[in-house]
């Protein structure tokens, strides 16, 4: 069979053209099946999961644009404005429009002042950002960079001139600590904020009152929807959720007694607090060295940043905050409160200073300042005079524990709940905190120690003032705030903060009248310890000074002073308020390296209390003309950039 | 004069395959209002520029229809020669994007590339009318020579849509010709096996096109881009589409090349699946249409060229409709027709030229 086919090789029509029937007809049901699948391939992508790609392509075409609000302002009590927003101009790259990055850097470089820091963050940011988004290169740009910009912007295409608002500190470092400053949002915030909507805010709260009221500053991100092209480009607003505005934020503080204070301080280094006993409002709260939070802004250099960091002084660390001391014999009128409180003592109960107190068994003996005593003394006269035995024996009458009681009552270690971040509790001397940080038993001459503020104790100047406003507000304790009114926008008037109910810190007003007898008797007494500081002032003060001294002194006990900063050595101290019929301020003051209490902390304490006290009455009408310019944003001295 | 011109004219429409050429001329006025749409802006210019240009292939396919089948056949080996001497001639001196496709006429851009997507089924079909069939070795090899070094030489410009789709012309007229099935198997045996040596001639960029295609979402910013975009354009479309005009990811310039390979994928998003169904329909008929004509074709080569013509153009559809929804890997195929681009559709409308000139003279026509 297959022979004759081969030799019958000649051209058939006929059979080719069935052949080609039957093929053709084969090859169109091919065809004809392959677009039936295909006709459901497509079936499958339009109908079945038609819903997914729709929201896909919404996705793509409608993008969601921050709004960002403007940040709240921050004013003292008088209306001086402390932070505000300016307009700025920022530089920005969108990495999809450009072809040689690299090259539009080096570009770029000629026209603008860009250094490594920056271009390290925007190399940073760009890996993090998806190519059609701008990146930031460079923060506030100056008008000379802009001009240039601006007539090169032809031949940099996707580099952008940003107009946005960031932050000054018109006061430069007055209000470092308290104020704190914004800085540029990072990963790590955005992390804590939980979502990416925050990446669009320019600025976010790092310290201070910035972070602590940081969502009542921001305010609400608003958003636009805006379908946008395919490289980003926005065309129309197809949707819009307005942002809500930051509150404003007004101060108990004031610039005037702010600044005063800063200038007793000189050269000095150290901490003060100045509070309105009769509200708890913060006057003037001050940690020296002072640095000036507007570096912190747009991005602080690595050189600035290590000169502050390096200083031995640490100008970053907040002394009324995290920082704190033993309190020394400012310490004495709580405990005097102490024991009038728990009974053991009367005000006009009487005991023997003879210059030097022995513990049962003990042949080393414990103190007074004064060589031979102070004699018989009550009190009062123990206030004024700083009759360390006198507090040896309440300290050991009482015991720890309820020594301890009765200080964390008066508000010692705890924080005092201020309006600020990162607040310190302190240490209270007792036998759980010295075994746990030296497992080690605690002695009866500890309690001693501690009745006088020595040993291991650790008191914030905040502490302090809260617990001095307290007496002399006759036992009234409010708690310190720094937050005094907030508005909600530029044209809504001021809401006042309503008070914190006051805690009372002791039973009987007339305890309280004891220890301020001893305290007007330390300023105003024969034989008061600050009896300088009163001199020439119009108004009666009322204190105690004391000194922080770690040194080991012969025929005490005392703790190993090696293992204490060197700044937590021999601080002066000062407690007071004025005036001592009618209080009006209390304050804490802490000289660090400062000698002895009533040379050093008074003077200031007195400076601070002339200018709180004094201009009261020359300047009335002049406090009233600034109450009005609150409304107004004041031109205000420009700063360094 | 009156009766010499009705005569003419009923002289063309004799020549006119009146069903082919609704059919066709659907497709075409579907083209120009998708284009019209997608071009955006430029839509006028668009739809103006394609107008001309399916003009132009209208008349080149009546002036083709007007051409007897055995004059046509006579003048094969000649045009055949002529395509094939141009692809030396884009190599020295064309002009592309990514590859030395066209040569640049002055007036007009000229795709040797397209040309021979005619000329080499026709010199197929020209030496399978002169051999017995079902074809032997000896004409397979033969055959292959033929199909084979053009196609070879277009890929290498590169242009592998191209180059797959004269391939694929010469072997569907193979088929048609009676290949045997057993041989035929024996080829696609040989051909997948040899495919990842095959991969290892493969230029860069196809080489990414057809990972891309495997693992879309793995690039999503870069390669993968171009079909997402088209899926979600097209999954977006839904049973009746955004409407006319409506196409937001052409408009928006989130989907790239929608007025050529991704015209499809404005077409799925803005009329859905109904009128992806229509076009599908169109496409069926048109080439149905076509094959039932080579059917009824008296001689060998009309047959097997107007069958082959046919088939490939379905390949056309095939692989533009599955590369755009994302069945296929991304390969630069026009949707027959229907994209914006000059000579392809001009050779696609010449080459039906070439099926009308079969079915008017096939009466005529002896063994």
């Amino acid at each position: 069979m297959a022979r004759t086919l081969r030799r019958q090789r000649i051209k058939n029509n006929i059979a080719e053209s069935e052949q080609f029937r039957r093929r053709s007809f084969i090859g169109f049901l091919c065809i004809a099946l392959a677009m039936t699948g295909l006709g459901f391939g497509y079936f499958r992508l339009q109908v079945l999961q038609h819903h997914e790609y729709q929201l896909r392509s919404d996705a793509n075409r409608i993008k969601p644009r921050p709004i960002v609000p403007a940040r709240g302002l921050i004013y003292d009590r008088k209306g001086k404005l402390l932070a505000d927003n300016i307009p700025a101009y920022r530089l920005e790259l969108v990495p999809d429009q450009i072809d040689d990055i690299d090259k539009t850097i080096i570009d770029l470089k000629n026209i603008v002042t860009l250094d490594e820091e920056d271009i390290e963050a925007f190399q940073q940011a760009r890996n993090a950002t998806r190519r059609f988004r701008p990146v930031v290169l460079k923060l506030r740009l100056n008008e000379e960079e802009r001009a240039k910009l601006a007539i090169n912007r032809h031949r940099l295409p996707g580099v952008e001139v940003v107009p946005y608002l960031t932050r000054r500190y018109p006061y430069e470092n007055l209000f470092a600590h308290v104020i704190g400053y914004v800085g540029r949002v990072d990963a790590k915030d955005l992390e804590k904020l939980g979502d990416s909507k925050f990446s669009a805010l320019s600025h976010i709260g790092k310290s201070g009152l910035e972070k602590f009221y940081e969502e009542s500053l921001r305010g609400e991100i608003g958003y636009e929807s805006v379908e946008t092209n395919a490289q980003g480009r926005p065309l129309k607003t197809v949707g819009m959720q307005k942002a809500n505005p930051g509150f404003d934020i007004q101060l108990s503080i004031d610039a005037d007694l702010q600044r005063a204070t800063i200038e007793a301080f000189g050269e000095l280094q150290g901490a003060a607090v100045a509070v309105d006993p009769r509200t708890g409002e913060v006057l003037a709260m001050v940690s020296l060295p002072l640095f000036d939070p507007n570096l912190f802004i747009n991005g602080i250099s690595h050189a600035n940043y290590r000169a502050l960091t390096d200083n031995l002084s640490r100008p970053l660390y907040d002394r009324n905050l995290q920082g704190g001391t033993a309190p020394g014999s400012t310490i004495k009128p709580f405990v005097a409160l102490a024991g009038l409180e728990s009974g053991l003592r009367k005000s006009e109960d009487k005991i023997l200073s003879t210059g030097e107190f022995f513990l049962p068994g003990v042949s080393r003996g414990f103190r007074d300042s004064h060589h031979g005593g102070h004699g018989w003394v009550d009190l009062p006269e123990s206030i004024a005079q700083s009759v360390n035995t006198y507090y040896y024996k309440l300290a050991l009458d009482l015991g720890i524990e309820r020594f301890d009681r009765y200080m964390l009552q008066y508000g010692f270690g705890k924080k005092t709940g201020i309006d600020l971040p990162s607040e310190s509790i302190g240490i209270l001397p007792s036998p759980e905190w010295k075994r746990k940080r030296f497992n080690e038993a605690w002695y009866p001459g500890d309690s001693v120690n501690a009745g006088i503020g020595q040993g291991a104790w650790n008191v914030t100047p905040l502490q302090l003032a809260q617990a001095t406003a307290a007496i002399a507000n006759n036992g009234e304790q409010r708690k310190l705030h720094l937050l005094k009114a907030k508005r909600h926008g530029f044209q809504a008037s001021w809401k006042a903060e309503t008070l914190a109910p006051s805690n009372r810190i002791a039973n009987d007003p007339s305890h309280i009248e004891s220890v301020k007898t001893g305290m007007w008797g330390t300023v105003n007494g024969p034989r008061g310890t600050a009896r300088a500081i009163g001199v020439g002032a119009p108004y009666v003060i009322a204190g105690k000074t004391g000194t922080a001294q770690k040194v080991s002194r012969k025929g005490s006990i005392s703790f190993n002073p090696n293992q204490l900063a060197m700044n937590q050595r021999h601080q002066a101290l000062f407690i007071g308020y004025a005036p001592a019929d009618n209080p009006q301020i209390a304050v804490a003051v802490m000289v660090e390296h400062g000698g002895f209490g009533s040379s050093t902390a008074a003077p200031i304490a007195r400076k601070m209390m002339d200018a709180w006290l004094l201009p009261k009455s020359t300047v009335a009408e002049t406090a009233t003309a600034q109450k009005t310019d609150a409304s107004v944003v004041k031109p205000v001295p420009a700063i360094s950039p | 004069m009156m009766r010499w011109l009705r005569a003419w004219l009923a002289d063309w429409l004799d020549c006119i395959d009146i069903p082919l050429l609704i059919g066709l001329l659907l497709i075409l006025a579907t083209s120009l209002v998708v284009l019209s749409s997608a071009g955006a802006e430029d839509g006028q210019h668009f739809v103006i520029a394609q107008g001309a240009r399916f003009a132009a292939g209208l008349a080149a396919m009546l002036l083709i229809a007007k051409i007897p089948p055995h004059r046509l056949r006579a003048w094969t080996p000649i045009i055949f020669a002529f395509t094939l001497a141009l692809m030396p001639v884009v190599f020295a001196v064309g002009s592309g994007r990514s590859a030395r496709l066209w040569i640049n006429l002055g007036f007009f851009y000229l795709q040797p590339g397209e040309l021979l997507k005619l000329s080499v089924p026709m010199m197929v079909a020209w030496y399978l009318h002169r051999v017995v069939l079902p074809p032997s070795w000896t004409t397979l090899a033969i055959c292959g020579l033929i199909i084979g070094v053009p196609a070879a030489l277009i890929i290498r410009q590169p242009d592998l849509g191209t180059g797959l789709l004269v391939g694929a012309s010469g072997v569907f007229a193979l088929y048609l010709a009676g290949m045997h099935w057993w041989r035929i198997g024996l080829f696609v045996g040989a051909g997948l096996a040899s495919l990842p040596i095959a991969w290892q001639f493969l230029h860069e960029y196809q080489k990414n096109r057809i990972l891309t295609f495997i693992y879309p979402e793995s690039d999503p910013l870069g390669t993968g881009w171009n079909i997402i975009q088209s899926k979600i354009a097209i999954g977006s479309g839904g049973w009746f589409g955004k409407g006319w005009g409506n196409s937001t990811q052409a408009k928006l310039d989130y989907l790239p090349e929608h007025t050529t390979d991704f015209l499809f994928s404005v077409l799925s998003e803005e009329w859905g699946w109904i009128g992806v169904i229509f076009v599908f329909s169109l496409y069926i008929f048109v080439i149905g249409r076509c094959l039932f004509i080579a059917a009824n074709a008296r001689d060998g080569f009309s047959r097997i060229l107007v069958g082959a013509l046919a088939m490939t153009f379905s390949v056309y559809v095939l692989v533009n409709g599955g590369m755009v929804v994302g069945l296929l890997p991304v390969v630069g195929v026009p949707m027959p027709l229907l994209s914006y681009g000059g000579t392809s559709a001009v050779s696609l409308l010449a080459g039906f030229g070439i099926v009308m000139s079969a079915k008017a003279h096939r009466k005529f026509m002896g063994a």
